[in-house]
């Protein structure tokens, strides 16, 4: 999120196989990978890099239960206490009538919570801009990405041997 | 170890099981009341229960070859086994059939004709509820599934001898999955009414067949986790991986909700609209058997819902094969709470009619007696078997499982597990879902 511009050495791969093979090729040389884009979920990439398992959906099932509990609760409270009306004869607590809300409610405190989270999470929000480094890693190319800021001459020329040893088709840099 | 062969040891501990049942049967018949009404509704309800399981895995299989799925394919042996079981079924439900109509149960109260003669709703229903088409649907309609579930099992064991790279029979095995989609759809609607829902001879449900076909298909999911456990543990598809163990757990869940979603659908909108001749269904299980009424959701939506909704216990044999012993029990307890209430209304009032008759009381004495069974009615004891399962309930739930089993595992050892030549075995070899698990090799 810094100002600060970075110089960003990047490799653009064809195929997904060829940049597993690259990230397990860069494990194995104790090259360290500043960041790997991809145009859509790969299989078994979040391991090789490290990542630890999302915690999203955990936030997703407190959100779910705080809507189950805020739809069953106001409505308790409205058909018992605020303004008990009787419908077609049942009693003020009709628990079976709340539970369709209650379902909706859920659905909707979970889904908009964890959009909110992963918004928050990933520094995204209206009127954010996110520089990127080309733009076809969100159509077909497969992206891995070194931070080259002050490296020196034999760190960056190593990197592009590696690029070049494990098949990318296109090595760049920017300043971003 | 491709290929599946049945140890003594394993025989020895079915036909023990099978045995138990049998014991189990013979002492109900003996200890029951005059119409053997806890004798039949037991028989009835694992009938049911079994054969709806082995429809349901052809149901599944004709559903995954028409979607053009793959992953399946190395535990596609373990359904065509299931549905060989529709042949035992068959003898199972024609024993049904012919004690319905030779009238040596009172299960049905629409089979008394003079009941239906004075009852307009009854008589109302006469069209269908009779007792021919009781019989020949039964019998008509389990044949077609037999004739669906031998052919696609002949193409499928043919393929692997004389399968080639042209995938014909593949090919025919995919236009009989189609064409028994619909067949099973409307079918096992249609033996559903006649051989559950018409138990409670004056009530209906349009979701009732449903929410029973559901409870078909959890338990078929539930009971093929286990047997893969069971299998890997003794050596056998080695290639079936977690991946596969995942996507059965997700059709474990997700149909455990479906189950809870038609059940609370039906349920609700009987409850809403309170009409009498609806609401007396849920009114006389809620009121008279909570146990049963409470128990059911607990096991079949609580307890999957909690157990199965995070990733990782898809992933674990321990936690998988706890919830399908838990899921597949708890729709065995479905199915007791659909049959056992009405069915002991129906015999207690063919018992006070009985009396009635037999005894030629007056008016008077009549009427007392028949006070005595209302009160008796809703009185509410434990009544082992009707109330709640006893143990009765539980041994011959055991040995019809017991048979189950012992028909699957000789259908399985028939066939080597994993079939060759079908177009899918290599997608299904390299089945992976879970985007964070290891990449698979």
């Amino acid at each position: 999120m810094s100002n600060q511009k970075k110089d960003i050495l990047y490799g653009l791969y064809n195929d997904e196989e060829y940049l597993l093979k690259a990230v397990d090729h860069a494990n194995a040389e104790g090259i360290e990978i500043t960041e790997v884009f991809t145009p859509f979920p790969v299989h078994g990439l979040d391991p090789k890099l490290g990542f630890a398992e999302s915690r999203l959906h955990i936030t997703g099932f407190v959100y779910g239960m705080l809507g189950t509990l805020t739809a069953f609760l106001f409505m308790t409270w409205v058909f018992t206490r605020d303004w008990p009306i009787i419908f077609g004869g049942k009693p003020y607590f009709s628990a079976p009538a709340f539970i369709p809300i209650t379902f909706e409610l859920t659905v909707l405190f979970a889904a908009v919570g964890m959009v909110v989270t992963f918004y928050i999470i990933c520094g995204l929000g209206p009127g954010v801009t996110i520089p990127t480094l080309d733009d076809r890693i969100t159509d077909d190319k497969f992206c891995i990405a070194f931070d080259v800021t002050n490296a020196e001459a034999s760190f960056t020329d190593k990197l592009k041997g590696f690029f070049s040893q494990t098949g990318a088709e296109e090595v760049n840099t920017k300043n971003i | 170890m491709d290929q599946f062969t049945i140890t003594g040891n394993q025989r020895n501990v079915l036909f023990g099981f099978m045995g138990l049942g049998l014991l189990c049967m013979i002492i109900t018949f003996f200890g029951d009341d005059m119409f053997h009404t806890r004798f039949w509704t037991n028989y009835l309800h694992n009938s049911v229960f079994f054969t709806g399981i082995a429809l349901m895995s052809l149901f599944i299989l004709s559903a995954f070859t028409t979607a053009l799925a793959g992953w399946h394919t190395l535990i596609k042996r373990i359904w065509e086994a299931y549905s060989m079981f529709l042949i035992p079924g068959f003898i199972l439900m024609a024993v049904v059939v012919i004690a319905t109509v030779g009238h040596m149960h009172h299960l049905y109260h629409w089979t008394d004709a003079s009941e239906v003669a004075n009852d307009p709703v009854l008589n109302g229903k006469s069209g269908f509820l009779n007792l021919t088409w009781f019989s020949a649907g039964t019998i008509i309609i389990m044949g077609i599934w037999i004739f669906f579930a031998w052919k696609m099992r002949q193409l499928s064991l043919d393929e692997d001898k004389n399968g080639d790279a042209s995938y014909g029979h593949h090919r025919k095995i995919r236009i009989y999955s189609a064409a028994f989609l619909p067949i099973a759809g409307f079918s096992s609607a249609a033996v559903i009414w006649l051989w559950i829902m018409s138990i409670d001879a004056h009530w209906y449900s349009t979701l009732f067949a449903w929410y029973t076909g559901a409870s078909w298909f959890v338990a078929a999911m539930a009971s093929t986790i286990v047997l893969i456990a069971y299998l890997k543990g003794k050596g056998y598809l080695q290639n079936v991986t977690q991946e596969h163990l995942h996507d059965l757990g997700k059709y474990l869940f997700a149909f455990s909700i479906f189950w809870t979603y038609l059940w609370f659908s039906q349920y609700m909108l009987i409850w809403y609209g309170n009409v009498g001749e609806e609401t007396v269904y849920f009114q006389e299980r809620q009121e008279n058997y909570p146990v049963l009424f409470y128990g059911n959701l607990l096991l079949n939506f609580i307890a999957p819902f909690f157990v199965l909704m995070r990733n990782d216990t898809k992933r674990k044999y321990g936690t998988m094969v706890f919830a399908s012993v838990v899921v597949f029990f708890g729709h065995w307890w479905d199915f007791f709470q659909m049959i056992k209430p009405g069915a002991r209304l129906t015999a207690m009032h063919a018992m006070e009619h009985h009396g009635d008759e037999g005894a030629h009381h007056g008016a008077e004495h009549g009427a007392e007696l028949a006070g005595h069974t209302e009160a008796a009615m809703h009185a509410m004891p434990f009544e082992m078997g009707f109330t709640i399962p006893g143990l009765l309930e539980l041994g011959t739930m055991l040995g019809f499982l017991a048979l189950f089993i012992y028909v699957i595992l000789n259908q399985l050892s028939k066939a080597p597990l994993t079939p060759k030549n079908d177009p899918y075995l290599e997608e299904s070899l390299h089945h992976h879902v879970e985007l964070h698990g290891e990449e698979a090799h």
